[in-house]
């Protein structure tokens, strides 16, 4: 338990470092959301009435009141209002958050299944071209940048064979694409690495004397080499979760859809601090918690490490 | 590619991708045929697709195209202007009368008008309106309307008159009353804060249009609902009664070619904000270009004369001389784009020819920075007295392709020796640099208004502002075109503003600049009010 504590423990310092440097860097920027809404030429507000929303907003105090302002409401769940929206930033993330977990989500399922398949495939297809042209595959993948194979995806599949619509699609319909589209780009890295790392582990001594005492080499796949090599897997895939949100920013976009990645595009283009500022904590939050299941996880796949950590 | 290797790679593609997925989703069908258009058909729900999100449906704040699609559909106005003779007509006003000095209107109301939620909009909630959009209200954040100018108070006079007075003339005021800007609304709509007007409240507001908003997501999209009771369309329409359509399905759609796609694949039935570059493919597909004008200021370049750079008339004159408006058209728009003859576009009120005055004279633009002591330097670009003639102009986002024509026109004044920096900046960059003529000296903006008030909008320093100017002359020349009572005078105003800003030479003109809509051939009677926003009370849909 002491273990648990302290991660926990430094899973907060990272969350408080996350906050107080977007904090900062959302500060140094040149104008603010007030200016670009209310500034523009169109209102023809006075400097007096700029003036006073800038105080309705609680933006005109010093910064190192508005930082303890701001961390305060954080702490008990009051991340203020969207300057852009004029809607409470709890309800924005509150509409756009669902959306964005079941895309992220089934996203990263199906990266998991692509990136099995690809890796066991490329180790036991027949034909070493075709087992070359396996390995292959994630380095294209890779390679293709999200908003690209978005458009690229509901260029053929919706609008030239009609299998699909982008608009007025019910909501499994509307999965479809976004979920290949987020998924494509992040099977490949974990592909690689598992793929690598089937390999290495192909080449180890204990795979040798059990292929000398006669197994199948479908069984020391699967039953001796796969728990070996998914190790390295889930580690890069507790980093990949960094690539989900920032593909969901495109997907969202490209694909009309709400969710926290529309959102976060939108409150950046507006500068949209108070939007910003929960998101980024939220996305820091995410990550301290997949690293920390990652970190839990190891030890029960790999029991080497549960009587190391005990030894400590 | 062919389409038959379209297919084939496709055909690839599919069998990749977990085709399983994707099996039993029907697909859509092609598009019904344009045909003649019959009689109208009551029914059905139209898509149409947005390029950005609403951000406010208050209605002095709905000069942004997605805020303005919606208020145009949600309120009535007092009045309609017809949006080819841009005559005034009555609409929730029956009659109206307007003193000799234009400081006092009354308005007749017809007295079968109601707000979505069933209330009367009788005489006080029209009082209630104007006191709004004429006042502001500080308190709740609400701000003055661009179009109402010297409002001073409103009177109850019955039931169904009102009267409005003013502190000076203001003859733009009959127009203020048609447009979006003036849409009636609810006197508790009235009462929400301005934050309560934006993003998740669309269900709340409460109008007295032919359309309500019935669901909305968030940034998504929203849907209209057609009211059942709406029989209060302006008298001089055709059409009486209910919307034609049961409904819309607006979708925030930010990406073009998604949004051309679906218009062209049938998922979409009409979209706004077509590029120039797509105009040809959506009508070669047999779809209809919906191109209205704005009938404002033209898209146009401000020569901020409050810079040093600037401040010589004869460098202002050869910069304008030394742009061609037609290339720019040429090469980049199309002919929905007309070049600019004036810094009105032809098409607004009070318009006068200066296109004698603005042409393309590269020779004449060399002569006047020679006469002006601007020597052409070791890098091509002038220089006087160890400064080079540098001039720095930012992207114009809410502009259709600005970066494409500004980097067009900076060639073209590369040639006469100027150089003209194209930044693109954040958002906050942007609205902090384009108040300083030092770091904007060169300013991309249009307005649209059909009234002669819009040439005061753009240019007055209470108003938008756009030279960042502090020539009294000028401001008092705009204060005559929103003051004169009398039409023909205020357009003889409206002419002297042109000839100064022309003789001045404080504008670069380009082009008048359209909104660009696509449709269905199935879809009938899509129109646009006066300054070009969508309007779909006569529309219908011919499929299914």
């Amino acid at each position: 338990m002491p273990y648990l504590a302290r991660r926990t423990g430094q899973a907060l310092i990272v969350l408080a470092i996350a906050f107080t440097a977007t904090f900062v860097l959302l500060q140094a920027l040149p104008g603010d959301a007030i200016l670009i809404k209310f500034e523009s030429p169109e209102l023809g507000l006075s400097p007096e009435q700029i003036a006073d929303i800038r105080a309705s907003y609680g933006a005109d105090v010093p910064a190192w009141q508005q930082f303890l302002h701001t961390i305060s409401g954080f702490v008990v769940g009051d991340f203020g209002y969207s300057v852009q929206y004029g809607t409470p930033v709890h309800e924005l993330i509150g509409t756009a958050l669902p959306e964005t977990l079941v895309l992220a989500g089934l996203g990263f399922v199906v990266a998991v299944v692509l990136a099995v398949a690809l890796a066991f495939l490329s180790t036991l297809a027949p034909f070493g071209w075709l087992r070359q042209g396996l390995r292959a595959l994630p380095g294209v993948f890779v390679s293709v940048p999200v908003f690209w194979l978005g458009i690229v995806l509901i260029q053929v599949f919706s609008f030239q064979l009609r299998l699909v619509p982008v608009i007025g699609a019910d909501p499994v319909q509307g999965l479809i694409l976004p979920v290949l589209t987020l998924a494509v780009p992040i099977s490949a890295p974990l592909a690689q690495i598992l793929a690598r790392s089937i390999d290495e582990v192909q080449l180890s001594p204990f795979v040798a004397v059990v292929r000398a005492k006669g197994a199948s080499p479908a069984r020391v796949l699967w039953r001796d080499v796969a728990r070996n090599a998914t190790l390295p897997a889930i580690t890069i895939a507790g980093v990949l979760i960094g690539e989900l949100i920032g593909g969901a920013v495109v997907t969202e976009t490209v694909f009309g859809r709400a969710g926290i990645g529309r959102l976060t595009e939108q409150a950046v283009a507006n500068q949209d601090v108070a939007v910003l500022q929960a998101i980024v904590v939220l996305a820091a939050l995410v990550f301290v918690v997949v690293n920390l299941a990652v970190d839990l996880v190891y030890p029960v796949l790999d029991p080497r490490l549960k009587r190391k950590a005990v030894a400590a | 590619m062919s389409t038959k290797h379209t297919r084939l790679i496709a055909a690839g593609a599919a069998a990749l991708a977990a085709v399983g997925l994707l099996a039993g989703c029907a697909g859509q069908g092609a598009a019904g045929s344009a045909g003649a258009a019959g009689e109208p058909v009551e029914g059905g729900t139209l898509t149409y697709l947005e390029h950005q999100p609403y951000t406010t449906l208050y209605p002095p704040q709905a000069g942004f195209y997605p805020n303005g699609g919606l208020v145009n559909n949600l309120t009535a106005r007092l009045t309609w202007q017809d949006p080819e003779t841009l005559e005034i007509q009555p609409w929730v006003a029956t009659d109206w009368a307007v003193n000799a000095d234009a400081t006092e209107y009354t308005f007749d109301l017809r007295d079968d008008v109601t707000f979505s939620d069933g209330t009367p909009l009788d005489a006080a909630a029209v009082a209630e309106n104007f006191d709004t959009y004429g006042l502001g209200d500080e308190e709740l954040g609400l701000t003055v309307s661009e179009a109402i100018n010297n409002y001073a108070s409103s009177e109850v006079v019955d039931d169904d008159t009102v009267t409005f007075r003013f502190s000076a003339p203001a003859p733009g005021f009959l127009q203020a009353t048609s447009t979006i800007n003036s849409g009636l609304v609810s006197p508790d709509t009235l009462d929400r804060k301005l934050e309560d007007w934006g993003a998740g409240s669309a269900t709340e507001i409460i109008g007295s249009g032919p359309f309500t908003i019935t669901e909305e997501e968030i940034g998504t999209s929203l849907h209209l609902a057609a009211r059942e009771d709406y029989d209060w369309a302006p008298a001089s329409f055709e059409h009486q009664g209910r919307a034609y359509l049961d409904g819309i399905d607006l979708v925030v759609t930010p990406e073009d070619s998604v949004r051309i796609g679906s218009l062209l694949a049938g998922q979409a039935d009409v979209i706004r904000y077509v590029q120039a570059f797509d105009e040809q493919q959506v009508a070669d597909a047999g779809f209809e270009i919906v191109a209205a004008p704005t009938r404002g200021v033209n898209n146009s370049l401000g020569l901020r004369f409050t810079n040093p750079l600037l401040s010589d008339l004869r460098v202002r004159q050869a910069l304008v001389h030394g742009v061609d408006a037609q290339e720019v058209v040429d090469t980049i728009f199309t002919a929905n784009y007309p070049v600019a003859t004036s810094e009105l576009a032809a098409t607004a009120a009070g318009y006068t020819d200066e296109s004698a005055k603005l042409a393309y004279d590269p020779e004449q633009s060399e002569q006047l920075l020679d006469e002006a002591g601007w020597k052409v330097g070791d890098d091509g670009i002038r220089e006087k007295g160890g400064e080079r003639l540098s001039l720095t102009v930012y992207e114009a986002k809410p502009q259709p392709l600005s970066k494409q024509t500004l980097e067009l026109v900076s060639q073209q004044l590369a040639k006469i020796g100027v150089e003209l920096n194209v930044k693109a900046a954040d958002a906050g960059s942007y609205a902090e640099d384009i108040l300083d003529p030092l770091k904007t000296p060169v300013y991309h903006s249009m307005v649209g208004r059909a009234d002669n008030d819009v040439i005061k909008s753009q240019y007055h320093t209470q108003n938008r502002n756009t030279l960042l100017s502090d020539d009294a002359k000028l401001d008092e020349l705009l204060e005559s075109v929103a003051s004169e009572p009398d039409p023909a005078k205020r357009d003889e105003a409206s002419a002297a503003v042109q000839d100064y800003l022309t003789e001045q030479a404080y504008v670069i003109p380009l082009f008048e600049e359209p909104q660009v809509y696509g449709a269905a051939p199935y879809v009938h009677g899509f129109t646009t009010e006066a300054v070009a926003r969508p309007q779909f009370y006569d529309t219908w849909v011919e499929k299914q």
